[in-house]
């Protein structure tokens, strides 16, 4: 199992590297690692510093976050068809993003704006769900998709309301996800809550282990089942809005990635975990790569990409006669 | 031992048992018989400690289970639940390495040799120390239900509650996972055992408890259960009883049994 763990570490470490070269402009890998080594003023060390290094670090946390999200949430609710976005904190941050962009908040506190308004969102969802001291699945489910539903009528109001607005391309592209002009301050802003949430789904291995086997028998083997649920909660609403306060609704990580991490690295959640953490990171700096070289110097949307790749992905999951892997 | 005292059960509404007042020591198999809807998974759930009682309280060795740790309780009493489940990909050792989890502190995922050495031993307690790495999916209804026990003796409780454990499985596996657990009764372990077949526990239990009609209709040694009246009461049909040639009681419905014996 280290072995393939090992493999997915390369194959991180590969497509980080690769999409330092690529963009609208090409580097050749020598002068990236000299840009790397030796920060001159020179044009390639301004482009790999301060464009391309931020946005595949970015990237691969987003990513990162996402597999993390998605495989803590389908292994509490045992439900391969869970994706983070239903904790509800996406459509949360998506709102107060875009109320706030129409109204002309300034750009450096969208990131703020958009982190509370997401884990507001997932308390008032976690609150719903709560049955006794711990949480229903069945609630959660409905809670989630409940708000995201309302959220999105809301965002589709506000929309209407600024078809000829000047901030309409800039929430629709949001919307869209992106990592396009992501700096060190958003990573900055974000990065005690990823600790945070990646502590948390740390403690929770053991019990994502025992849960895998039903609430009832995780009970019996000594799990307090309702502070698992918390604790896995909580660190899925933190990453996953740090991951849409930096680069907004990035669609399908979170559902596709933890199916072929667990296929690739197995269902105990000591190697599901990290696997879905190096696989979503590589597939989205991936992506992102892509974006930015398919039509450059026009940029393709990366949750655009993410659905088109995810799509066909997630179908070949279940027409090539096998379900998704059982989280 | 296990103390259940005045027991109150619901199921939402539904008022299941009430007023239950039942011993299970360490060291015996006691069987538990009822129709079905008399509350003997609500029951054994409760002495477990996985749900609370209306009223009234379980004491293991005189703690109130529900005031125990979740650990500290799993380290007393195990759980098996009836109902089937679908894992695909976990291997025979991922499962019964579920029953560690309480000889670790919550955030620990280190495997010591300790645990090693229970899931071992627990494979072999049912017989099943060759398909440590086998995919759970792949075994048989019988094959599962030694993967459910080893679990449960993985966890090193000193009580073991199972639910129909043998429901749905041919004579011979059946007789096999009851010898089983009776071999745990003989290492000192309290084994409390759900079951459909009145002659199972005839020929493995030392303890009876019936359930019915809102109550525990009855509970002592086995011979002194299947000899009264309970049953009848329980089921609300006839019995007929029978020695096998072992000298063992056996009970069946009687022939003439269509019509529900009057309560």
């Amino acid at each position: 199992m280290s072995a393939r763990l090992a493999g997915l570490l390369l194959l991180t470490l590969a497509a980080l590297g690769g999409s330092l070269l690529v963009g609208g402009t090409w580097l050749s890998p020598a002068s990236v690692v000299s840009a790397l080594l030796h920060p001159r003023a020179d044009e390639v060390a301004t482009i790999v510093w301060q464009l391309r290094l931020p946005r595949v670090v970015i990237g691969a946390i987003v990513g990162a976050s996402l597999g993390i999200a998605g495989a803590l949430l389908q292994g509490m609710l045992r439900n391969p068809l869970v994706d983070p976005f239903l904790t509800g904190v996406s459509a949360g941050a998506a709102v107060a993003i875009v109320a706030g962009m129409a109204i002309g908040v300034s750009s450096a506190a969208v990131p703020a704006l958009g982190f509370c308004s997401g884990t507001a969102t997932a308390i008032v969802v976690a609150a719903l769900a709560r049955r006794g001291a711990g949480l229903d699945p069945t609630r959660l489910i409905l809670a989630g998709v409940s708000i995201s539903s309302l959220c999105s009528s809301i965002i589709a109001l506000i929309l209407t309301h600024l078809q000829s607005s000047d901030a309409a391309p800039s929430i629709v592209g949001w919307l869209a996800g992106s990592l396009s002009g992501r700096g060190w301050n958003e990573l900055a802003f974000c990065a005690p809550y990823l600790c945070a949430g990646v502590l948390l789904a740390a403690a929770a291995v053991p019990a994502l282990n025992a849960l895998r086997l039903g609430d009832v028998r995780a009970a019996s083997s000594g799990l307090d089942v309702a502070r698992a649920q918390w604790i896995i909660l909580g660190s899925t609403s933190l990453l996953t809005a740090c991951s849409v306060t930096l680069a907004g609704t990035v669609g399908f990580v979170g559902l596709i990635v933890p199916h072929v991490a667990r296929r690739a690295a197995g269902s105990n959640a000591r190697y599901a975990l990290p696997a879905s953490a190096l696989l979503g990171a590589a597939v989205t700096v991936a992506a992102d790569a892509a974006c930015r070289s398919i039509a450059a110097p026009t940029e393709i949307p990366l949750g655009v990409l993410l659905a088109f790749a995810g799509v066909p992905a997630f179908l070949y999951l279940y027409l090539r006669g096998s379900r998704p892997v059982t989280a | 031992m296990i103390a259940a005292r005045e027991l109150r059960l619901m199921a939402g509404s539904k008022m299941l048992l009430d007023d239950v007042t039942l011993y299970v020591p360490a060291g015996e198999f006691t069987a538990v018989l009822g129709p079905n809807g008399a509350g003997k998974t609500t029951l054994l759930r409760t002495l477990a400690g996985i749900r609370s009682a209306e009223s009234g309280v379980v004491e293991i060795d005189g703690v109130n289970v529900r005031a125990m740790h979740a650990a500290r309780r799993a380290r007393a009493v195990a759980y098996v639940a009836s109902d089937e489940i679908f894992l695909e990909q976990l291997t025979v050792r991922d499962v019964v390495s579920t029953g560690r989890y309480a000889h670790h502190r919550w955030w620990d995922w280190r495997e010591e040799p300790r645990d090693r050495d229970a899931v071992d031993g627990a494979l072999a307690a049912v017989g099943m120390q060759g398909f440590s790495e086998r995919a759970f999916a792949t075994l048989s209804s019988g094959e599962r239900q030694r993967i459910w026990i080893a679990l449960a003796l993985a966890q090193e409780s000193r009580f073991v509650l199972l639910d129909e454990p043998t429901s749905h499985l041919d004579v011979r596996i059946a007789q096999e996972i009851l010898a089983v657990l009776r071999s745990q009764v003989h290492a000192g372990k309290g084994v409390v055992c759900v079951l459909h077949d009145i002659n199972e526990a005839a020929e493995f239990a030392d303890r009876i408890a019936v359930l019915g009609r809102g109550a525990l209709l009855a509970q002592g040694n086995t011979q002194d259960v299947l000899s009264g009246a309970a049953l009848e009461d329980a089921y609300g049909v006839s019995m007929e009883r029978t020695r096998s040639s072992r000298g063992r009681l056996r009970v069946f419905p009687a022939s003439n049994s269509s019509e529900p014996t009057p309560r």
